[in-house]
Parts: structure tokens; sequence; C-alpha cells
């Protein structure tokens, strides 16, 4: 043969390159999913893992910190999930830190979102586990959210219906007034629209400031969820129509209101009572709604409010829960 | 049938006096129905050239690969001084082969291999035979000048005539210093001025190293010079043996064809 | 009864692989035969395989607005099974036709034979160190040819998208995982041992004449083609149950 030693040489290079290429290729690969790199691993639980798989990467605050590296049920209805952090990030990431599932892009893998918490707190350690936010939750809050400003609508146009009879027929509410324990009903359903009108108000407004933040801050939870899902939007609309019906509400009492001192300074108010079963009838069905509606608003603006604004409300409501639950079957 | 016998009594004669380097007994070799051999038989003695003539296709090749183990034997013995070939190991096979030269029908030339590379190649396995400390270099010029082509050293077959060619093929079976050189149609392929120089050669390298030739050609002008004895293979059989005069004179048919210009 | 014909070869070449002498001269030789000499083959059909696969893609993703993941996409194709499979097809066009032809007429000039009356054994000398080669060279061209691909590939997306070198292949190295490249790379051996075993077994016991080395060639590629394919299709499904444990 003749040039072996160039041949030899050209093999040589032929065969180092390629393995060089391989080696530098399953580096690459390697250290994208931190197999080369010192790893922490801490976990979070979920009611949903939204088909999170094994390798999926975590991000925090939008970068990629690490992989998803076991998942496990814990029990009939939550779900751990493990995950590997690169060791460079630790210092960035505190205690209060919450976990979010979402997706990359429309169609695209399932990521977990590490998100700061409000606040200080301690820089997170090895096997540590945080807080969780499911996106499942907030849907149903949504949808909670939109009901009871359609209560609050249907609310509304009723005490539309009864102040309008009022100013119509004086008559009514002379009947109405005669029967202090009605009258008594009305004052009290008054008091908590007024209560619950008063709360709307406030987290509306609050809700208001938050999705203001978004649009300058996009790390928090409902940045995450607003901005990768169309329930911004949802929420908006659901927001708008809960301040408009507020408005309504409080319209409302304060012409209730004008109407009982009116009323209660009375000139010939009496001239006007007739004996209208009927209307009575219908108004008394009317302030049970009132207050069944109130009450349920009261509640819902409840839930909303610590949702949004306390998170892991619901998971220390449910520890509670389960808590006393234990107890009642100790 | 006398005549055969006489040759018979003759081959007594010379089994007391000279050695048998080789001998195939009652050889048959068949390719699916094709009979190729047909109870073949043949004795090579020390010293002497022995020519097998016969048709293309008669078989000629298939009996001589048959004898160097490269092709298994249905049945017969084949007895390559005093080893029967069919019942070696690998390892001493390959010892007695070193022993035996193989100059192949079309010289088999490795083509991907410069002249040299092809000299070496068989000094790979048996350089041991050689004695201790042996140079190829040497060597391969050596026998490379005894063809008389000692200056193709670096070229590669391809670059060679046919006849020169040839004489490389001998030169790398003669490397090793064989015994008993077995000659596959020589000739074959060749022009007759070139064919001649070949068979010059072929008795030239008898004379020096005193070897045992069994010469396989369907070439009378081949047989006529260097036979000192003739075996006419037809129908896969040993039909007829003699010296070239003997053979050349006979009556039967079948053998005087091959004599018929 | 090829199949068993060949079978019984592979036997004894895993056989023969181990057992002395080790003919490693030749055994580079052949590496670099067969290595080197299909590099520029090898690495015009990986360019313009990743061109074409880029420039054909191009106006589907564009319509869904995902030009973005053409380095995912194309990476992960290329070193799946692109890269593997279109190497290994061009080199059983080479090397496996190569192979059966010069096997096939070293058996018919009988210089087969003439290596075995001189004491070498050419199963060893030529199949063991063929095959070898092949099982560790094909590998290498694969890696070769996918990154020549993803090169071709990336040259497409620059001018077209103005994508960077950085961002590409970072985009690609994200997409890959470990159950991409190693399935990929045994696979590669295989097919190495494939094309290598096919090529000599078809050269090897070449039928006499000059016709039975063109058969011997062309056969050698038609046979290996299809087994490239059957490996093809077993490595699949052997991923997939890998993934699954
Ligand atoms: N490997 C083989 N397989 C099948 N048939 C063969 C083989 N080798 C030789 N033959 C057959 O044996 C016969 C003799 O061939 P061969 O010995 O080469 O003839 P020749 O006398 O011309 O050298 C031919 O008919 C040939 O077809
Ligand atoms: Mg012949």
């Amino acid at each position: 043969m003749k040039n072996t030693n160039s041949q030899k040489i050209r093999l040589g290079l032929f065969v180092i390159i390629g393995t060089t290429l391989f080696v530098l290729a399953v580096y690459l690969i390697g250290q994208k999913q931190n197999m080369f790199q010192n790893t922490f691993t801490i976990s979070a639980y979920f009611q949903n893992v939204n088909g999170l798989q094994k390798g999926n990467n975590v991000r925090y605050s939008g970068i990629n910190i690490g992989t998803v590296k076991n998942i496990v049920m814990t029990n009939d209805s939550t779900i751990k999930v493990d995950m590997n952090i690169e060791e460079g990030i630790i210092a960035h990431i505190k205690k209060n830190a919450i976990a979010t599932i979402g997706s990359d892009g429309l169609v695209g893998n399932m990521i977990v979102n590490i998100v700061p918490g409000k606040g200080t707190d301690e820089v997170i350690a090895d096997g540590d586990i945080i807080a969780s936010y499911s996106k499942i939750g907030a849907d149903d809050i949504l949808s909670t959210l939109s009901v009871s400003s359609e209560n609050a609508a249907i609310l509304t146009s009723d005490l539309i219906k009864i102040t309008d009879a009022m100013i119509k027929g004086k008559g009514t509410l002379a009947v109405l007034l005669n029967d202090t324990i009605m009258a008594k009903e009305l004052r009290q359903s008054v008091t908590n629209l007024k209560v619950a009108s008063r709360d709307a108000s406030n987290t509306i407004s609050e809700i208001n400031q938050i999705i203001t933040s978004l649009k300058t801050n996009d790390n928090t939870v409902l940045g995450m969820l607003l901005n990768d899902s169309v329930s911004g939007q949802n929420l908006k609309v659901i927001v708008s129509n809960l301040e408009a019906s507020s408005k309504q509400i409080q319209n409302v009492i304060a012409n209730i209101d004008t109407t009982i001192v009116d009323f209660n300074s009375g000139d010939g108010a009496y001239n006007y009572i007739v004996n209208d079963t009927t209307l009575v009838n219908s108004l008394q069905s009317t302030l049970k709604n009132i207050n069944e509606g109130t009450d349920k608003f009261n509640q819902n603006m409840e839930a909303l409010k610590h949702n949004f604004l306390i998170r892991g409300y619901f998971r220390k409501l449910e520890k509670q829960k389960e808590k006393e639950e234990r107890k009642k079957q100790q | 049938m006398k005549k055969q016998q006489a040759i018979l009594e003759k081959d007594k004669k010379k089994e007391s006096s000279e050695e048998v380097v080789l001998e195939l007994q009652d050889l048959n070799k068949s390719f699916d129905d094709n009979h190729v051999l047909k109870h073949f038989s043949m004795k090579l003695y020390k010293g002497e050239n022995l020519v097998v003539m016969g048709k293309s296709g008669s078989g000629k090749s298939v009996m001589i690969k048959c004898l160097v183990g490269l092709m298994e034997a249905d049945s017969g013995k084949i007895i390559v001084m005093h080893h029967d070939i069919t019942s070696l190991n690998q390892e001493s096979l390959d010892i007695l082969r070193a022993d035996i030269g193989f100059l192949f029908q079309g010289s088999a030339l490795y083509d991907s291999m410069t002249v040299r590379e092809n000299l070496e190649f068989p000094l790979r396995h048996h350089y041991k035979k050689l004695g201790k400390n042996v140079n190829t270099e040497t060597l391969v010029i050596e026998a490379l000048k005894n063809v008389g082509l000692a200056h193709t050293l670096d070229l590669m077959p391809a670059e060679l005539s046919g006849g020169m060619q040839r004489r490389v093929a001998l030169a790398r079976t003669l490397i090793l210093q064989p015994k008993i050189i077995l000659y596959d149609e020589p000739t074959s392929g060749l022009d007759p001025i070139t064919a001649k120089e070949i068979i010059i050669l072929m008795q030239d390298i008898q004379k020096k190293y005193n070897t045992s030739s069994l010469i396989i050609t369907h070439d009378v002008d081949c047989a006529r010079v260097i036979a000192d004895r003739m075996i006419l293979l037809i129908d896969g059989t040993n039909y007829a043996e003699g010296t070239f005069e003997e053979l050349s004179a006979s009556k039967d048919p079948k053998v005087k064809a091959f004599f018929k210009q | 009864m090829e199949i068993g014909e060949l079978t019984y070869f592979t036997i004894r070449f895993f056989k023969e692989v181990f057992r002395r002498p080790y003919e490693f001269k030749e055994f580079l030789r052949q590496c670099y035969s067969i290595g080197n000499r299909s590099l520029l083959l090898v690495g015009i059909t990986g360019f313009i395989i990743g061109l074409v696969l880029t420039l054909q893609t191009r106006p589907t993703l564009m319509e869904f607005g995902a030009v973005s993941w053409m380095p995912s996409m194309v990476g992960i194709s290329i070193v799946r099974e692109i890269g593997p499979m279109i190497t290994a097809l061009v080199c059983a066009g080479k090397i496996g036709s190569g192979i059966g032809a010069e096997l096939g007429s070293m058996r018919v000039t009988e210089q087969i034979d003439a290596m075995e009356v001189s004491g070498t054994n050419p199963f060893k000398y030529l199949v063991v160190t063929r095959v070898m080669a092949t099982t560790l060279m094909i590998p290498l061209l694969v890696i070769f040819g996918d990154a020549i691909a993803l090169y071709g590939s990336y040259l497409v997306e620059h001018l077209k998208g103005d994508v960077s070198f950085a961002l590409y292949f970072n985009q690609v190295f994200d997409s890959l995982e470990f159950g991409d490249i190693v399935p990929a790379t045994v696979k590669s051996f295989f097919f190495g041992l494939a094309i290598g075993l096919v090529g000599c077994f078809k050269g090897y016991y070449c039928k006499k004449g000059t016709a039975g080395v063109g058969i011997a060639a062309n056969s050698a590629v038609v046979f290996t083609s299809l087994l490239l394919f059957i490996i093809d299709f077993i490595a699949v499904f052997v991923a997939d149950i890998f993934y699954d444990l």
C-alpha cells in the first residue's frame, strides 16, 4: 500500500472527529437534561398534572432550571411531582415559591413553572416541598365568579322590580311596612346587600389591581394563567359584569333606603294600604331570594378573595377540614 | 487393457525404487447430479513431472483442489507426503500446505496489493518454516529475480501483462520453497511464445530445486515439453497413463483426440 | 434457504471475530476504504437531505406559524431516523456492492483459494476485517451524515429565517434526548453489521464467472437494503419496549 501513513493519519482524524462529534452531542443533550450538573430535588403536590411527564422542563420565571424527575400518586387525589433543579439556581428560589403546571406554547410539552412568592422567605433547600397552584382550581373559581355575578344580576333585577312596585303602587308598601317582621327582613336584606356590595366592590377593585399589575409583571401565578390561556379574557369580562351588577345593587339599596326613610317620616302613608295579598306573597318570596342570593354572593366573594390574594388558602382550608374530619373520626 | 497392465507393472517397479509424495485413491466428487470425478486414482513420485491432461470441464481443477483441501471429496483417500489430508486439523494442514506450491489457473494475484505484498503474503503465516531470521525483503527480491521481474516490485498486478502476472504468480508459489508444485493450467490464456517462456521457467525451477510437479493442462505442446509421465483424465477417471510418446501413439479414439493437431 | 446460509455465515463470523490471529493491519485498511472513502458521498447526501427536508417542511410549518419548531423537528427526524437510514442505504449501495464485487471477483479468480493455500484464513482476513470495519465505520459515518444534514438544514433556516447558529443548534439539542440518540446509535451498528455481512456473504459464495460477480454485487445491495428496513422496523419496536421500561 502506498501512502499508508497518510491513510492512517486520515483514518485517525476521521475516527477522532466522528467520536468527538458524538461525545459532544451526548454532552450537550446530557447538559440539557442536567445529567452532568449537581442538582437538588424539590417537590410539589398537585391534584392534576395535566399530562406532565418525566423529563419535562421546569422553569423559574421563564428560565429552564431543571427537569421533572418523578411523578407519583401519593393518594387518590394528590400527585407528588419531584423536580431536579440546577444547584446554581438555589440561591434565587425561596420557600414560598409556587409551582404551577402549564404548557409550553399552544400545543407544546407540559412544563412546571415555579414562580416567586410574595414577600421574602428563606432560601429553598434540597428536599423541600413548595406550594402548588392548580390551573383547574383557577377555572373553578372563574366559573363560580360568573355564577355569582349572574346571581347578583338576578338579585338586582328583583330589587328593581320591588322598588318599581314601591314607587308605582305605594299601597303595597304600606302593607309591607305594616308587617313588622317583613320590614325587619327587608332591612336585614338591605344591610346584607350593603355588606355584600361593599365586599364585592373591594374585591373587584383588587382584582382590577391585579389585572393591571399583570400587564407590567408576568411573574405571578395569574400572569402565567392569563398569558397562556383564554381564561384571562373571561376573567376580565366577569369582573366587569360584577362591577356593573354591584353598582346596580348599590343603586337599588339607595332607592330602598330613601323609600324607607320617606315612609318613616310618613305623611299619609296609611292611605295607601290595600289588601293586595298576591303582591305581598310575591314580595315575600323575593325577599327570601334576596337573602339567599346575598349569602351566596358573600360566600363566593370570600372564596374568590382568598384564592387570588392569599395563595394556598384553599390548601390551608382543606388541611383544616381534613384535620377536623380526622378529629371527628377520632 | 494390456497397455494399462504394463503401465501398472512399471508403476510397481517405480514404487519400489522411488518415493511417492502424493497419492489419490479412488477419489469421487460430484456437484449435485454432476459426477465430476469417478474413482480417480493417481500417484506422483518424487522429482518427476506428471502431466494430467483432460478437456476443459473434465474436473482437473476440482481434482487438484481436492489435493490441497480446498474442496472436500465425497469419498477416497488423499495422501500427501504420508499424511491423509482429510484427517488433518487446520493447523497441520496449513503446515503441510507450506510444502505444496499452487499455481492457479488465472494467476490469482491479489489485485488490491502490489507485487511485493503479493509475494510477502504467503510469508505472513509460513515465515516460521523458513527458519529464524529470514529477511522477507531479500526473499521477495530473490524470488522475483528467479522469474526475471525484479523491476516490478512496486507495481500493481493490473499494470502487468498476462505473462508477467503468471510469472509473478510463479514467484509467489516458489517463495516458500515447496517440495511439490501443483500447476493448474500454467499456460492457459497466454500466447504460444509467452507460454513457452513459462514452460522453460518451470523446467529451470524443477532443476534448481528438485521439486516434484503435478501439471494440469489441456495444452499438448506444454505436455510434450515437460511431461515425464502423463495421465489422461477422461469421464472423471484416469483413463490412460504413460509417457507422451506412448499416449500419442495410442489407437484409442478418445486418447487420439487429444493429440490431433 | 439463503437466510439459513446467512445465519450460518453470521455465526461463523462471531466465532472467528474473537479468535487469534487478528488481522489488524487489514482491518485498518478496510476502515480507511470504508470510512474515509465514503465520507464525501455520505456528506453530500446528508447535506442535500438536510436542505430538502427543511425546504419542504417550511411552508407547512409556516402555515401553522410554527417555523420556530424547525430545529427540533428536523433534529429529531434526522437523528432518529433519516440520518441512520439514508447513510446506511447509501453505504449499502457503495460499500455493500463494493464488498460483494471485490470478494466475488476474488472468489472467481481463485484469490480466496490462493489465500487459503498460503496459510491465511481468508474468512478472517477478508470477511472478519470487512464486517468489523463496516460495523464500526457506519455509526461514525452516520454521525457525520447527521451533523452535515443538520448543518444543511441550519443553512436554510439561516438564509430564509435569519436563525443564528447558536439558536438553531441550541434548539436541536434542546429537543433531543438520550432516548433519541442511543437507539439510533445502536441501530447504526446493526446497519453496519448487516451491510458488511451481506456484502461479504454474497461475495464469498459468489458463483463462477463474471456474471456471478455482477449478481453478487447486485444482490448484496438489494438484500442489504431490504435487511436495513427490517432492522429499522425491529429497532423501533425494541426502542419502544425500552422506553416503556
Ligand atoms: N464449486 C463448484 N460448484 C459446482 N460445480 C462445480 C464447481 N466447481 C467445478 N464445478 C463443475 O465441475 C466440473 C469440472 O470443473 P473444473 O474442474 O473447473 O474443470 P477443468 O477441468 O476445466 O478445470 C465442471 O462441470 C464444473 O461445472
Ligand atoms: Mg480448470
